[in-house]
């Protein structure tokens, strides 16, 4: 508690802003280090745990991933291929419906082969991904608490099914601040084609402060909106403009003696200044060798997308921004993974457009010893069932919603290489032990960038708020 | 906002648990002393016992300009030796009260009137303006849309339209405009449908309309597509947990799962309270609304002048269709035409067949020397008005989002059960449960009285009329404290409850309670009109004093300031900085009411969160330039402008906005588009109006933009902008970027 009530109103001020600093000097604000965590909310915070991670890439498939043809090597459907789940299966929610209608069974139309010293088994769709297998922990059966697309995606991403809570990113850079004050703690590179489910409340800071915000990098135009003067303003007028505004503010600043939201107002358009420089160079590929852009697959058309998105996220993590939320697939239609109709030619399309772009971001950051600082996420919304539901098997059979079979998988930081967590049955259908919950995944997440999801908490409207909700439990058996 | 290190948590959790059971046998040895000593189970604890009928403290030390509020106040701060600092300049306190009242700063003129005004009561004079002013209507309503978390879509896949939604919107206005009694207006939206009694063996009546859109109230919460007994479970807890928060300051939604961990609510509570709303009957959504939760119901227009106005922009709409087809007739020949001379050596058998041709493409094509660059963009904002048309029509027709309570047996189901949910799930129920007030206030759980028809042939009718009645009663402990509560908290800065929706233990109590009870009673008194507490606020000397000069001792003894011994300068939201930029532009367009609006966005961001079809109808005309407050609520997507500023498009009720400070706000306001837009209309306005003496143009730019005239350092400053129309210009980027433009005194 502090003593000086005067320090306790500035701290209740600076908590908001993105980055009070009482020195007005242009000098005092460009070194970082000055910003005690007491005065800006985003400064770089002490973990609750230390922990080798320092920055967090989450990788988000909209749509839901087949696991049964990604993951989890299930020999049983194909001899199931064609006829209904065998009777008896202990089942409730949405799956009890699923099965009491017609449905048969869709075996993998893809290989299955053992990879690395773990010898895991990994279908052929992931080729590149097979060779950094090693690297993987893997999650399955995981539960989230809505088989629909839009609850499901704020499940993964925030927490809840329900809209108005903060994101996992949201949450992070609360809890760590950022390393780097010339760009965004926490940014959004989403996919090309367009937008997720629920749109861009998938990255929103819900009741926290709006400074723990996802900002979208986007693909046209400048990477952050407004990042370029109007055209008519050259860089050398916005100069003297600034300089003008600033003189003006501090003047205004003398009639608000210690006023410290008026200080940090000062600060931020020092530091947007900056951001416009900053973060053109920070999404200019341009730089990156031939040979890195070929390893991300810029070169091929397929791969171009997300490659670049992985590429970008590998320049964040150099580059001290704490969470880079890279979303692949939109909403509905044949660039999600929603593969209701087609699996098979479905997640042909789909993993070709992620696997080589994902390995090479694993390669990449191991060769530049930052996968030891980086935790990397494979998530989805949902798994899907190991049938269809109708009465006859259509020749390009699809697969529906499951709620109940979620895989995920992790790399970097202090993840334990090659750990497996959690199992799902015969079929794929459910998990066999007690199922995982993703607020246990939310819980492992936190505790692997060194944050409690005990202790990360907010009070908003009555309550006090975590991530998790009821507090999650660490998969302990990923975490060396 | 607090991050608690994990020991520190730990510490705090088993402090917390100690403390409850010290709290827990401290209150059974209390309530054994109490009951040996004979007092009756209807001492409650705050704030559950009606507001105390205190008389005002004598003082002498009353300001001049003040009234009762100072004698609480005052006698506060005479107890820790500080007193009101010194009265805000005329100027300053304007500035205050127009934005405070009406979301917008004073004009020039205005300004200048005022401060010739040397009358005693001038003052309060501008402020009974203010009041009437029907700007007044759309500040305020704002607050009231955040707290009941409207939007113009359901928010998750897909994010369906809610094509009637706005009039809700209009309904609050409207209502806040003609000082609707505070309780009228809480019946009104709970149970609109119910007002009428039902006599004999008669139909039932038809609800006016205006009651019809009050109920839109109800259905505000974000949905996705319905699945049965789970949805409907959830619609009911939504109201329950919304009618708590936003009219009873309880967090009753904390109790759907399991007891309120703080406050007295037991989950049992909350499945009482929400049975008054389990006879609501929704209707059948709309053919192509599978997605949204139920359809809409008749409610034809009820403010004057309202169906003359949806008839002529029904024919506006229209004919933008009609001038989009014929447009794109008359450039079809026009292309058939320069096809063919393109390829004239083409056979002539094809001489009658029409060359085919992509018209969109052919127009696009910014080679094509057949159409002039005026035309194409004319072309493409038709064909982009003309994709809307429907859904604007749509938008017109009479209905409004309510519903209605079911029709009971013979017509439709009986009077369903309500059953505790245990863990909220709505598959797992427990015991059955009537419907029945909270009972930290009443101080039992007995079923409530409903009272119904006398031949009781509407078995389903008058739940939420019971609530309602309950709830806008002038004995109700907590409905006019939570009313005026939310009001002090929008003029002083801070609640008196410092949390406006919970004025439950983790509120920690008010700062001052006999004021608010004061205050509460006053407005019961006032047949609970809300505009005699705004003027009665804002014409203490409490809200006259400075903000910037001030006792060091008040900082240092009450450094929140929460005994109010200096004002508090406050950001404005984002909707009262964007309507600021475009009233001193000369641009903001003044109409009132309507159909939602879809100013530009920056780079076609609306494309990107689009589902099948985007729902942003891009508008670049001065439709696009009305009040914030008129701005489509698109729960997928906030203006980047409203969301750099904490101005969110509500998923759950929001009490209270931040106020972050980012550099991201920075880049929005300096090069933002709206800046970009309108600085140079601001620039031409001021080099219009004022005289061709430079210092003119200066001292009406900071009128204008800052509500004062320059100093003389501003003078020397940024005198050499104003030779020119392009200086101006700057002049103008330079103005809306100052902290002064944004926070007021």
């Amino acid at each position: 508690m502090s003593t000086n009530p005067l320090k306790a109103t500035r701290r209740a001020f600076l908590e908001r802003s993105w980055n009070g600093i009482g020195s007005m000097g242009l000098a005092g604000m460009l070194a970082d280090d000055l910003l005690g965590e007491s005065v800006n909310p985003i400064a770089p915070k002490t973990q609750h745990t230390p922990r080798k991670a320092k920055h967090c890439i989450f990788l988000f498939m909209q749509g839901g991933v087949s696991q049964m043809d990604s993951f989890e090597y299930k020999p049983r459907l194909r001899e199931l291929h064609g006829k209904p789940i065998p009777a008896g299966q202990a089942v409730a929610g949405e799956l009890q419906g699923r099965l009491s209608f017609p449905h048969a069974c869709v075996g993998s139309a893809f290989e299955f082969k053992r990879h690395g010293d773990t010898g895991r088994w990994l279908s052929e769709l992931f080729p590149h991904l097979a060779r950094r297998v090693d690297d993987l922990a893997f999650i399955h059966g995981i539960k989230t608490d809505n088989q629909n697309h839009g609850p499901a995606t704020y499940h993964v991403t925030t927490g809840s099914q329900f809209p108005g809570s903060p994101s996992v990113g949201s949450w992070i850079q609360y809890g760590l601040g950022t390393q780097n004050q010339n760009m965004p703690g926490y940014v959004v590179i989403q996919d090309p084609r367009g937008a997720p489910c629920n749109g861009a409340s998938v990255w929103a800071n819900g009741y926290l402060p709006a400074v723990h915000q996802g900002t979208l990098l986007r693909d046209r135009g400048t990477p952050i909106l407004n990042l370029k003067p109007p055209a008519q303003v050259s860089s050398s007028l916005q100069r003297e403009e600034f300089d003008k505004i600033r003189q003006l503010n501090q003047e205004h600043l003398l009639s608000h003696p210690k006023d410290s939201e008026l200080e940090s107002r000062i600060a931020a358009y020092e530091l947007a200044f900056r951001m416009q420089t900053a973060a053109p160079e920070a999404v200019d590929l341009s730089t990156e060798p031939e040979s890195i852009r070929k390893l991300y697959g810029l070169d091929q058309e397929q791969t171009a997308g997300f490659g670049r998105q992985c590429l970008l996220a590998r320049r964040m993590v150099e580059r001290g921004v704490r969470y880079s939320l890279l979303i692949h697939g939109v909403q509905i239609g044949s660039h999600s993974w929603d593969d209701h109709g087609n699996v098979e030619g479905g997640m042909r399309k789909h993993s070709r457009e992620v696997d080589q772009p994902v390995a090479a971001l694993l390669e990449d950051l191991d060769h530049r010893g930052l996968l030891d600082e980086t935790l990397v996420v494979w998530a989805s919304e949902m798994g899907r069932t190991p049938f269809v539901n109708t009465s006859q098997l259509p020749k390009n059979p699809g697969r529906e919603h499951n709620s109940y079979g979620l895989c995920m998988w992790m790399a970097g930081g202090n993840v334990k290489r090659g750990a497996t967590v959690g199992a799902t049955d015969a079929f794929s259908l459910r998990s066999m032990g007690a199922p995982i919950h993703v607020r246990d995944v939310h819980a492992t997440i936190l505790q692997l960038m060194g944050l409690e999801d005990e202790s990360l908490t907010f009070r908003h409207a009555g309550r006090i708020r975590k991530l998790t909700d009821i507090g999650g439990h660490v998969l302990k058996e990923i975490i060396t | 906002m607090k991050t608690m290190s994990r020991n520190n948590h730990g510490m705090a959790y088993h402090r917390r648990r100690r403390a409850t059971v010290w709290a827990g046998l401290m209150s059974c040895l209390i309530w054994i002393t109490l009951l040996q000593e004979g007092i009756t189970a209807d001492e409650k604890e705050w704030p559950f016992y009606m507001p105390a009928d205190v008389a005002p403290p004598q003082s002498k030390t009353i300001p001049q300009e003040g009234n009762e509020i100072d004698t609480f106040l005052l006698q506060r701060l005479g107890e820790k030796g500080l007193k009101y600092t010194e009265k805000a300049s005329k100027l300053t306190l304007m500035r205050r009260v127009y934005f405070d009242l009406i979301g917008l700063p004073p004009t020039p003129e205005r300004i200048d009137t005022f401060l010739a005004d040397q009358e005693p009561k001038a003052y309060e004079r501008l402020v009974d303006e203010l009041l009437k002013d029907p700007r007044y209507g759309e500040r305020w309503a704002k607050f009231w849309l955040d707290l009941v978390r409207y939007a113009d879509t359901a928010g998750y896949e897909g994010d369906p339209d809610l094509p009637h939604a706005w009039r809700y919107r209009d309904y609050v206005i409207d209502s806040l405009n003609r000082d609707k009694p505070y309780d009228l207006f809480v019946k009104e939206q709970i149970a609109g449908d119910e007002f009428h009694e039902v006599m004999g063996a008669g139909e039932l009546p038809i609800p006016e309309p205006e009651r019809v859109v009050a109920m839109t109230f109800l259905r505000l919460a974000p949905f996705t597509e319905p699945r049965g007994n789970e949805t409907r479970h959830e619609l009911l807890s939504e109201m329950t947990s919304t009618v708590g928060s936003v009219f009873l300051g309880l967090t009753v939604g904390c109790a759907k799962c399991h007891d309120h961990k703080y406050d007295r609510i037991p989950i049992k509570d909350f499945y009482r309270m929400q049975a008054f709303f389990n006879t609501v009957q929704l209707m059948p959504p709309e053919r192509g609304d599978a997605f949204q939760i139920g359809g809409s119901m008749p409610a034809s227009f009820y403010r004057k002048g309202e169906s003359e106005w949806a008839e002529a922009k029904r024919a506006e709409i229209r004919s933008r269709k009609d001038s989009y087809e014929s447009m794109k007739t008359r450039l079809r020949i026009r292309a058939e035409e320069a096809k063919r001379q393109e390829k004239p050596l083409e056979s002539t058998d094809s001489k009658n067949e029409k060359p085919e041709i992509n018209l969109d493409q052919w127009v696009e094509n910014p080679e094509n020397m057949h159409i002039s660059p005026e035309e194409r963009q004319q072309y493409s904002q038709l064909r982009h008005q003309a994709k809307f048309v429907s859904q604007h029509l749509k938008r017109l027709v009479p209905r409004a989002m309510s519903l209605r309570h079911s029709f009971g047996p013979p017509y439709e189901p009986g009077i369903p059960v309500t059953h505790i949910m245990l863990r909220g799930a709505y598959d797992n129920p427990g015991e059955s449960v009537e419907a029945g007030f909270p009972s930290c206030i009443t101080g039992h759980q007995n079923a409530a009285q409903i009272r119904l028809d006398p031949f009781k042939r509407w078995p389903t009718r008058s739940r939420r009329m019971t609530l309602a009645q309950w709830i806008a009663s002038d004995k109700n402990p907590m409905t006019a404290r939570v009313i005026v509560n939310r009001l002090w908290m929008h003029h002083f800065g801070k609640g008196i409850v410092e949390t406006p929706s919970d004025f439950g233990k983790l509120s920690g109590g008010p700062s001052h309670r006999t004021l608010l009870d004061w205050l509460a009673l006053k407005l019961i008194d006032e047949k609970w009109r809300l505009k005699t507490i705004h003027r009665l606020m804002v014409t203490s000397a409490a809200y006259r004093q400075s903000s910037t000069v001030f006792d060091p001792l008040g900082l240092e003894i009450d450094p929140d300031n929460r005994l109010l011994s200096r004002f508090n300068r406050r950001r404005l939201e984002a909707e009262a900085i964007r309507d600021s930029i475009l009233f001193v532009s000369g641009r903001l367009n003044p109409e009132m009411y309507g159909l939602p609006i879809f100013p530009k966005l920056p780079d076609g961001i609306e494309e990107r969160v689009k589902y099948s079809n985007s729902k942003w109808a891009t508008d670049t005309g001065p439709e696009s330039r009305k009040r914030s407050i008129y701005i489509y609520q698109q729960r997928t997507l906030t203006m980047p402008f409203m969301q750099s500023f904490d101005g969110l498009v509500c998923e759950d009720t929001l009490p209270k906005r931040s106020t972050s400070i980012t550099p991201l706000q920075a880049l929005e306001m300096y090069n933002g588009t709206l800046t970009q837009e309108e600085a140079p209309h601001f620039a031409d306005r001021c080099f219009n109006d004022a005289s061709a003496n430079p210092e003119d143009r200066l001292s009406l730019a900071f009128k204008r933009a800052l509500g004062r005239h320059p100093s003389s350092r501003e003078v020397q400053l940024l005198g050499d902008y104003t030779t020119s129309r392009e200086g101006m210009t700057q002049l103008a980027r330079i103005l809306f970027n100052t902290s002064e433009f944004i926070y007021v005194d």
